[in-house]
């Protein structure tokens, strides 16, 4: 009886994620399937699956540029940001002063701010020094919006790395940085590399700031380039959904990466809000 | 060192630089700049005169404002309670004791994980014109079709719903993280005390999960009125501004219109609107704690 109840919850299980997970299964279902067919056939499965709109995909549009510029924007912010991340997340590990209390509500506000008030200054700026279609303030922006962020959760990685460690090595004559770098880093690697993807997946999937910045085929990122797909070829469901399909395919393989990271840092923000 | 008494350690504040220069740089100059040109008329390319509060005069006088304000509550509204009821329903349920319910889990994060532009891809095929899988539907049950693209109120449906779908594994997940710490024993407890299911879930599971709610609900308000993504990729605001919150208002204004001072002084509104609802909550999670 007990046996039963378990698969009965399973199939449930199933039933619910079958329903939610259909939109996205619609995507790739279709991206096998011509224009033609998407619009005419009333079955979902595929009756004669196709890799046409990959091949267009592949040789008509710039899809591999968008791809490599995502790739490049979503890389420099990553970097940038778990880097700058992990200094301030050791200060607010190791030390404690008041600045760092005011700089943890600094990152709360930094967290609720409205972009586009940053945006619009900023677009005018950069216009002006002549860096519209350029990736530099696109992943500046994104480091400072993942700041908050990934300052918390590495904070927490660092926080369960024993202080003794490090204060043992201070008193062999190691400087405190060096302890930093030399003992705390190698012992929450795996904490920092969920970090990293983390920060990695949100920079690959905003669309809204590349959007602002981006705009010229050869310098847009994934979203913003699918985008123009959805404006230019708005009755081309096939190449859309083979694009769209592409895209997921990095976010996805990121994803099943650090799901198990998922918990902590779905709280990471909130047990320190 | 030690003898000349405490030292005065410059490494902490060292370390906060690099973030603080660049937080400076990329969101509190532009803050201030934003303030600046809310109180002048400018464009993308001058400055433009002093006009004091004019700006938010003609705000306060516009029918677009009032709309833009009313549709972000009713975004916001509508996503924190039922991505909060769906997140919570789903949490309890993988909760159980079942075979395959990590893999369930991982699968019911995928709308939160895609990119925004995917979802609405996908979306927007489902809901096309007749043609689309949702109106194909409700014909076999004599219903429809839905123009939800170009219906007013079905367009902002469409929008809240889709974002519901993109929101509550969020929920979902950060309430699956509470319940998995609540102590066993307390239900053990409360069950030879003669509790029923209903008892427990009132007395035990809720209150262990009153915190991580009302930080959550903070966090998807201000996450739901700050965002662009699902009504601009779907809609752009259409049709007829149904669909346009204040963050499209002020894009709109700025990038549309060209017009810098009632672009910025929607977008100062909307975090004036965002401090005072984010310290109303806060106060009533103290007061709940």
């Amino acid at each position: 009886m007990k046996f039963n109840f378990k698969w009965l919850l399973l199939l449930i299980g199933l039933v619910v994620v079958f329903i939610v997970d259909f939109p996205i299964l619609t995507v790739l279902l279709n991206s096998f399937r011509t224009t033609d067919s998407i619009l005419s056939s009333r079955n979902i499965l595929p009756d004669q699956p196709t890799l046409t709109n990959y091949f267009y995909i592949n040789t008509r549009t710039h899809f591999w540029t968008f791809l490599l510029n995502s790739g490049i924007v979503a890389s420099a912010s990553t970097a940038l940001g778990t880097g700058l991340a992990a200094l301030a997340g050791f200060a607010m590990s190791r030390f404690r002063l008041r600045v760092l209390g005011i700089y943890n509500q600094a990152l709360l506000i930094v967290q609720m701010f409205p972009l586009i008030l940053a945006i619009i200054p900023l677009f005018i700026i950069f216009r002006r020094l002549d860096m519209v279609n350029n990736f530099i303030p696109v992943i500046l922006v994104y480091t400072v919006i993942q700041l908050p962020f990934a300052t918390w959760m590495l904070r927490s990685y660092f926080d369960s790395v024993p202080k003794e460690l490090d204060e043992a090595a201070r008193v062999d004559g190691c400087s405190r940085l060096r302890g930093f770098v030399q003992i705390v880093l190698p012992l929450s690697t795996p904490g920092i590399a969920a970090v990293a993807i983390f920060s990695f997946l949100f920079s690959y999937n905003e669309f809204f700031i590349s959007s602002v910045f981006l705009r010229d085929e050869n310098h847009m990122t994934m979203p913003v380039g699918i985008q123009s797909f959805m404006q230019q070829y708005s009755t081309d469901w096939g190449s859309l959904m083979a694009s769209a399909a592409l895209a997921m395919v990095p976010t996805l393989i990121l994803f099943l990466f650090i799901q198990k990271y998922m918990i902590s840092g779905a709280t990471a923000g909130a047990v320190k809000g | 060192m030690l003898i000349r008494g405490l030292p005065v350690e410059r490494l902490p504040y060292l370390l906060l630089l690099p973030s603080l220069t660049l937080i400076c740089l990329i969101e509190l100059y532009p803050f201030l700049t934003g303030v600046s040109s809310s109180f002048h008329k400018g464009t993308l390319l001058s400055a433009g005169n002093f006009v004091a509060l004019d700006n938010y005069v003609r705000l306060f006088n516009s029918p677009d404002f009032y709309n833009s304000l009313s549709f972000s509550f009713l975004f916001a509204l509508a996503n924190v309670v039922f991505s909060y009821l769906i997140g919570l329903g789903l949490a309890l349920f993988l909760n159980l004791d079942f075979p395959g319910r990590g893999v369930c889990r991982v699968l019911l994060l995928i709308p939160w994980i895609v990119p925004a532009v995917v979802s609405i891809v996908s979306w927007k095929w489902l809901i096309a014109d007749r043609g689309g899988l949702v109106n194909i539907g409700l014909a076999t049950f004599g219903l429809g079709p839905i123009y939800f693209l170009s219906q007013s109120g079905w367009a902002m449906v469409a929008v809240i719903v889709i974002k519901i779908w993109r929101s509550f594994p969020f929920m979902m997940l950060s309430l699956l993280a509470q319940l998995q710490v609540i102590d066993r024993t307390l239900y053990e407890a409360g069950k030879l005390d003669g509790a029923g299911h209903w008892q427990l879930f009132w007395h035990i599971t809720l209150p262990h999960l009153k915190n991580i709610s009302i930080v959550q609900a903070i966090l998807m308000v201000i996450w739901s009125i700050n965002d662009f993504e699902t009504p601009f990729l779907l809609t752009q605001g259409g049709p007829s501004n149904a669909t346009e919150n204040l963050i499209l208002l002020s894009y709109r204004y700025t990038f549309g219109r060209n017009d810098i001072g009632r672009g910025s002084a929607v977008a100062i509104l909307t975090l004036i609107l965002l401090m005072v609802l984010a310290t109303l909550m806060l106060r009533q999670q103290r007061k709940v704690a």
